[in-house]
């Protein structure tokens, strides 16, 4: 216990002492966890108006007779990234289209017989899977034709995909970025207290009593940046929404606040993970040498 | 604890010998100096003995310890015995002299009464207690020096090795310096000196141990500074 609160001293001693470079680890690893957070909330809104794009996205698959349907029914929903399969008999793809029609039913009088083929309705898990289900569907002869929006389906997967990349991409720079910041705030620490580190280990300061205090240091300025930028994404997010909403109503971002809850302890989790191992990685390096013999 | 140093050798890339088949024995409690030119090995005899230096050859045991096979642990153990005292006095600027001292019983996680304690005995005994709110700046060589000694043996260690502890004072408190070490001595503690002060060492005599270029030249019970010419 005592150790414990002579190592918090010194932490708190180290941090004060070079309060500049303490600020400017600090503003630089708040920015980049702001990059990181604000990419994952890009993230997660995209990928969230994909699944819906998704959920409305339909195959309709035309078949030549009615009995086809039901014998074709558990093969389509096998095929992989079918997520639903629903049977559209002659019958009600014509009331459909009456529905669709409204006041101008006239014209389904004209018709006469009912020219709608049977068809399947098809959902899919995710927009990518489109071209493989529609050349699976193709490939059965009792299936005459398919019909789906394939281009918006590709480019929404490609978006999706997209995404995830410059997400991964930007936590990458932000890791590496903050990592390195981290490290070498940590260096010039360990850099000012060279002689009272040799000190300590002449009088017989353990590596870890030694270490301690830098690593602590390491973690509680990278929790401090990474709740700094979890608050100032709270505030960004929270003004941004407000303006898509009455500018682009249509366009539904997530307002969550669970998902900042999440969000903000993934990033405090990030930022003290990243000090620890940073402050450990420079602090243990410097004392491994140190105490090593000539 | 015993030194006990066998055919050690220290020589530093590329090739310099540092020293060469160093035989030697310290008994607990004894008064060494090592007396020598600027580089004839006395602080690499130091330093191997605090175990900042690796021998290159032979055999280096403190009491139970076997310096050239140590893990970094046994090492802090280790050197919580052995006292050490610099010429330049290597004090932490931004501590007073009470800090200063307190500072190596709080590394060792002593309880803050104890601290107190001690470090008002140690600073009573070296002089230094009116002085003790002072920053090293403030202090002049010789207080300094008294400081760097309460902090060598503020833990009460079995050996006390002062490189040059009176190089860089006067002889007026070089001899202050001295006396309170041989104080520190009467009460147990080992001392090895290595010393240029052929006053001191022709005044307070002790073991002389002389080095010349890495070689053990000499070993005298209560010798003087230079060889006797009827040794």
């Amino acid at each position: 216990m005592r150790i414990f609160k002579c190592v918090l001293r010194d932490t708190l001693r180290l941090l004060l002492r070079h309060w500049g470079v303490s600020l400017l680890t600090l503003l630089t690893a708040a920015s980049v966890f702001f990059l990181v957070g604000a990419s994952a909330l890009l993230l997660v809104n995209l990928r969230s108006m994909v699944q819906k794009v998704e959920a409305g996205l339909v195959i309709q698959a035309y078949v030549k007779n009615v009995e086809d349907l039901q014998a074709l029914q558990g093969s389509v929903a096998a095929i992989p990234g079918v997520s639903r399969v629903e049977k559209v008999h002659p019958e009600e793809a014509l009331q459909r289209l009456g529905a669709t029609l409204q006041g101008h039913t006239q014209a389904l009088e004209i018709l006469g017989e009912n020219p709608l083929p049977p068809s399947f309705e098809i959902r899919l898990s995710r927009a990518s899977f489109a071209p493989g289900v529609v050349r699976e569907l193709l490939g059965y002869p009792q299936v005459e034709d398919v019909v789906y929006a394939g281009k918006l389906a590709e480019r929404m997967a490609h978006i999706s995909s997209f995404a995830g990349h410059f997400s991964l991409g930007a936590l990458l720079i932000a890791v590496v970025a903050s990592s390195l910041v981290l490290y070498n705030t940590i260096r010039i620490s360990i850099y000012s207290r060279r002689e009272e580190i040799s000190v300590m280990l002449l009088v017989g300061a353990t590596p870890t009593f030694v270490a301690l205090p830098f690593v602590l240091q390491g973690m509680v300025l990278g929790i401090l940046g990474s709740l700094g930028a979890s608050l100032l994404l709270g505030g960004v997010y929270a003004s941004f929404t407000d303006f898509i909403r009455e500018t682009v109503p249509f366009l539904q971002i997530i307002e969550d606040p669970r998902l900042f809850l999440r969000l903000g302890l993934i990033l405090m989790g990030g930022g003290i993970t990243l000090g620890w191992i940073s402050s450990w990685l420079a602090v243990g390096r410097y004392v491994r040498q140190a105490i090593r013999p000539i | 604890m015993d030194i006990r140093i066998s055919g050690v050798a220290k020589v530093f890339p590329p090739d310099i010998v540092a020293l060469e088949d160093i035989y030697l024995t310290v008994s607990r409690g004894e008064f060494v100096y090592l007396v020598g030119t600027t580089g004839s090995g006395k602080t690499t005899l130091l330093r191997l003995i605090t175990r900042e230096v690796e021998a290159t050859r032979g055999h280096l045991t403190v009491g139970d310890f076997v310096l050239r096979k140590m893990k970094s642990l046994d090492l802090a153990f280790y050197r919580r015995d052995v006292g050490v005292v610099f010429q330049d006095f290597k004090l932490l600027s931004h501590l007073t002299v009470t800090e200063n001292v307190a500072f190596v019983l709080e590394v060792l996680g002593m309880p803050p009464r104890e601290i107190r304690e001690r470090v008002g005995e140690v600073l009573e005994r070296v002089g230094m207690w009116r002085r003790r709110f002072l920053y090293p700046e403030q202090l002049s060589g010789g207080e300094k020096q008294r400081v760097a000694i309460a902090r060598a043996v503020v833990n009460s260690p079995s050996i006390l090795l002062a490189d040059e502890p009176t190089g860089n004072l006067d002889t007026h408190t070089a001899e202050d310096v001295m006396q309170l070490l041989l104080s520190i001595n009467a009460s147990g503690t080992t001392v090895i000196m290595a010393t240029h002060n052929k006053y001191i060492v022709d005044a307070y005599r002790q073991r002389v141990v002389e080095l010349r270029g890495g070689r053990m030249i000499r070993d005298e019970k209560r010798g003087r500074y230079e060889e006797d010419e009827n040794f």
